[in-house]
C-alpha cells in the first residue's frame, strides 16, 4: 500500500503529460485516435470537473465544521457527549447521519478530528460508514428514484444500519489501538519529543489558541485551508480516476454479468466502487439498472456504493491506517454482499 | 529571512494562488452559463458559496504568508499539517490541484454526446407498461370516471396517473424540457392508450447497435446531481430520411406513438411525419422534476 501511495501521484502525474501531449501533438499514433480521442477527452474533463465541483461545497463544510470542532468544542464536552456504553455507542454512530446529513466527502475530516479529540474510534468509523445512507436527503432520493419499488428505499436504509451495527460490534471487539494514521504530531512526539516544535498535547482545552475571538478565527481559517489540500488531494486522485473509469468502461459489456445473484451483487459493488458517486444521486442510476440486474444486486450497489468507494477510499487512507481501511472494506464487502443475497430471497 | 519561513512563505502563497484560482474558476462558469454543463441547478447555489468559501481562504493564505514574510508567526498551530518537505513530493501535489484548474480555464466547455451515452448505456424504457388496463371507449367525451379507469394508480403512481390524465386529452403531446422524464415515464406506463398519439419531442440524435437504417432515438441526458451521474433517455424515432441527420446533431420531431420490438423488448416508437434540425440548447441536460409528486 506504501507503493501505491508513492507511485500513485506519479503514476498519474505521467499519464496526465500523456493525455496533454496527445491532445498537443496531433501526430503519429495519436493522429489515428485523434476524432475519439477529442470526444472521449472532452467527456472526461466534463465527468472529472462536474465530480470536483459536486464535492467541494461538501468538503468545505467538512474541513470548516471540522476545524471550528478543533478550535471551539474542547475534548472534555466531546468526552461527555459520547455514550460510554458499547451498544449505545454503536446506535450513536449508526444514527449520527440524521442529525448531521453530510455527505461522504464531508465526513471523513470531521470524524477524524472528532476521533482525534477523543471519541471512541469505533463510533467515529461506524459514523462514517452509516451517515452517508441513514440520512433523510438520501432516502428521499432513494424513494423518488424507486417510485414502483418501495421496498428498496426501505431496505437500502434498513441493511445499511444492520451491517453498520455488526461492523460496529466487530471493531469494538477486535479493534485494539489507534485507527488514525500517525501524523506528523505524534510522529514528532515519537521522535523523543521533538514535538516541542509546534508543541500541542491532543488532552489541551481550546484555550491554547489564544488571543480572543480574532485568533480563534484565525485559527479556524488555518486548519480549514490546511485540511482542504490534505483531504483535496485524494479528492482530486479520486476524481481522476472515477472520471476514466466512467469514460472508458463499457456499461453493456458489464451487463453481460447480470445472471446469477452472488456474481451480480458482487458486480455492482465493484461497480458501485469505482463510479465514486455522491449517495443523493446515486439511486436514479441504480434505478436505470431496473430489469437488467436483480434487486439484491441493485441493493447491494446502492448499500456498498456511499460506504466503500473510489474516492472515499482514498480520502480514508488520508486519515487511518491502511491495514484498517483495507479490514473495514473487506468486512463491510461480506455482510453487504451476504446482506443484499438475503435481502432479496426475503423481500422482493 | 530563516529558510523554515521562507518555505512556509512559499507554501501560503502557493496554497493561496490555487484557492482563488478554484473560486475565479467557479465564477467563471457562472459568468459564462455554464456552470449547468456540469451541475444540476439545485446545486449551483452551494457551489457559488463554496466560491466565497474558496476565497476567504485564500485571503487567509495571502495573510499567513505575508505574518511568514515578515518573520512572524500566524494563528495557526501547525500541529498535524505541515507540508511534506521533499520538493518532488510538493511539486505533485501542488500539480495535482493545478490540473484540474488547467483542464478547465484552457480546454473549452463541452456537452456529453453520443459517444457517451453509448458508455452509459442507454434506455429506452423507464417503466414497465402496465398489461392490464381498461380498453378506451371508442366515441364521445370522455367522463372523469372512464378517466380513472382508464388510468388505474397505485399509491406510487398516482402523480403519474394524474398526469397521464391531463396528456391523454391534449391533440398533440409535446414533451416539454422540465417534465421530461416524468412525460416519458408517463406514456410507458400507460402505453396502450397513448399509442397513435401525435408526440413532439426534441434532443440529439443517438444510434446503436441493432437499429435499423430507419431508426435513431432523439434523446437527452437526465442530470440528478452532476454529469457524472447523467444517465442517456430517449424515445425510438423511425424516419426514412434518418441516415440524413448526423449523430450528435440536434432535432426536434413529430410523429406518431407505436410500439416496436427492440432487442426482444417492446418499446416505444415515433413515425415521423415531420423532423426539423435546432440549434443545440444552451441547456442540453434536463433534470428530474422534484416537485411533481406534490
Amino acid at each position: 500500500m506504501k507503493y501505491i501511495y508513492r507511485l500513485g501521484t506519479p503514476l498519474i502525474a505521467v499519464i496526465c503529460l500523456i493525455l496533454l501531449a496527445g491532445i498537443i501533438s496531433d501526430l503519429g499514433l495519436m493522429g489515428s485516435l485523434a476524432e475519439i480521442d477529442s470526444a472521449a477527452f472532452q467527456s472526461f474533463k466534463i465527468l472529472f470537473i462536474s465530480i470536483l465541483l459536486e464535492a467541494i461545497p461538501f468538503i468545505l463544510i467538512g474541513v470548516l465544521f471540522s476545524a471550528l470542532l478543533q478550535v471551539f468544542i474542547s475534548d472534555a464536552v466531546i468526552a461527555r457527549l459520547t455514550p460510554k456504553n458499547p451498544a449505545a455507542g454503536i446506535l450513536f454512530g449508526s444514527l449520527l447521519g440524521l442529525l448531521l446529513p453530510l455527505c461522504e466527502c464531508g465526513m471523513i475530516p470531521v470524524v477524524r478530528r472528532l476521533i482525534r479529540k477523543g471519541m471512541p474510534a469505533y463510533i467515529g468509523i461506524i459514523f462514517i460508514f452509516a451517515g452517508p445512507i441513514i440520512n433523510p436527503v438520501v432516502f428521499t432520493s432513494t424513494f423518488t428514484a424507486f417510485r414502483a419499488e418501495p421496498a428498496m428505499a426501505y431496505s437500502r436504509l434498513g441493511l445499511a444500519f444492520v451491517v453498520c451495527v455488526i461492523l460496529g460490534m466487530l471493531l469494538y471487539r477486535f479493534m485494539k489501538g489507534d485507527p488514525l494514521k500517525r501524523d506528523a504530531y505524534s510522529l514528532a512526539k515519537a521522535n523523543n519529543g521533538l514535538a516541542s516544535i509546534h508543541e500541542q498535547r491532543p488532552s489541551e482545552s481550546p484555550a491554547n489558541h489564544s488571543g480572543g475571538l480574532l485568533g480563534r478565527f484565525g485559527a479556524t481559517m488555518s486548519h480549514a485551508s490546511d485540511e482542504f489540500f490534505d483531504i483535496g488531494k485524494y479528492l482530486i486522485f479520486g476524481a481522476f480516476l472515477a472520471a476514466l473509469v466512467q469514460t472508458f468502461v463499457d456499461r453493456e459489456v458489464l451487463t453481460a454479468l447480470s445472471g446469477q445473484s452472488v456474481t451480480s451483487s458482487a458486480f455492482m459493488m465493484g461497480f458501485a466502487f469505482l463510479l465514486s458517486l455522491c449517495s443523493t444521486s446515486d439511486a436514479f442510476v441504480a434505478s436505470s439498472f431496473t430489469g437488467i440486474f436483480r434487486p439484491g444486486a441493485l441493493l447491494a450497489f446502492l448499500v456498498f456504493g456511499p460506504m466503500v468507494d473510489l474516492k472515499s477510499t482514498l480520502m480514508l487512507l488520508s486519515a487511518f491506517r491502511t491495514k484498517v481501511v483495507l479490514a473495514v472494506t473487506g468486512i463491510l464487502f461480506i455482510l453487504v454482499l451476504a446482506g443484499s443475497i438475503l435481502a432479496e430471497r426475503l423481500l422482493f | 529571512m530563516l529558510t523554515a519561513d521562507r518555505r512556509r512563505l512559499v507554501h501560503h502563497l502557493l496554497r493561496a494562488g490555487i484557492l482563488a484560482g478554484f473560486a475565479m474558476y467557479i465564477v467563471h462558469l457562472v459568468r459564462n452559463d455554464s456552470i449547468t454543463l456540469y451541475i444540476a441547478p439545485r446545486m449551483v447555489l452551494y457551489v457559488k458559496l463554496s466560491a466565497i468559501g474558496l476565497y476567504a481562504a485564500a485571503v487567509y493564505q495571502l495573510y499567513a504568508a505575508l505574518q511568514a514574510g515578515t518573520g512572524r508567526k500566524a494563528a495557526d498551530c501547525d500541529c498535524d499539517h505541515e507540508p511534506p518537505a521533499s520538493l518532488w513530493k510538493n511539486i505533485i501535489i501542488y500539480g495535482l490541484f493545478l490540473f484540474p484548474l488547467t483542464i478547465g480555464f484552457l480546454l473549452p466547455d463541452g456537452t456529453l454526446g453520443s459517444s457517451m451515452a453509448a458508455k452509459k448505456g442507454f434506455t429506452f424504457s423507464i417503466e414497465s407498461s402496465l398489461t392490464e388496463t381498461a380498453p378506451a371507449p371508442t366515441t364521445g367525451p370522455l367522463t372523469e370516471q372512464q378517466l380513472n379507469a382508464l388510468f388505474p394508480a397505485e399509491e406510487f403512481t398516482e402523480s403519474l396517473a394524474e398526469y397521464a390524465k391531463k396528456l391523454y386529452l391534449q391533440d398533440e403531446i409535446i414533451v416539454p424540457e422540465k417534465q421530461y422524464i416524468e412525460t416519458l415515464s408517463t406514456l410507458e406506463l400507460y402505453r396502450p392508450h397513448f399509442i397513435g398519439k401525435t408526440i413532439v419531442i426534441s434532443g440529439f440524435v443517438y444510434r446503436q447497435e441493432g437499429m435499423t437504417r430507419d431508426q435513431f432515438a432523439v434523446s437527452r441526458f437526465v442530470m440528478n446531481c452532476c454529469s457524472a451521474d447523467a444517465m442517456p433517455y430517449g424515445m425510438m424515432a423511425s424516419a426514412p430520411s434518418a441516415a440524413a441527420y448526423s449523430n450528435d446533431s440536434w432535432v426536434t420531431v413529430r410523429g406518431t406513438l407505436t410500439e416496436i420490438s427492440y432487442n426482444n423488448q417492446m418499446i416505444l416508437q415515433l413515425d415521423v411525419k415531420h423532423m426539423e434540425v435546432i440549434d443545440a440548447l444552451d441547456a442540453p441536460y434536463v433534470y428530474p422534476d422534484y416537485n411533481f409528486d406534490l
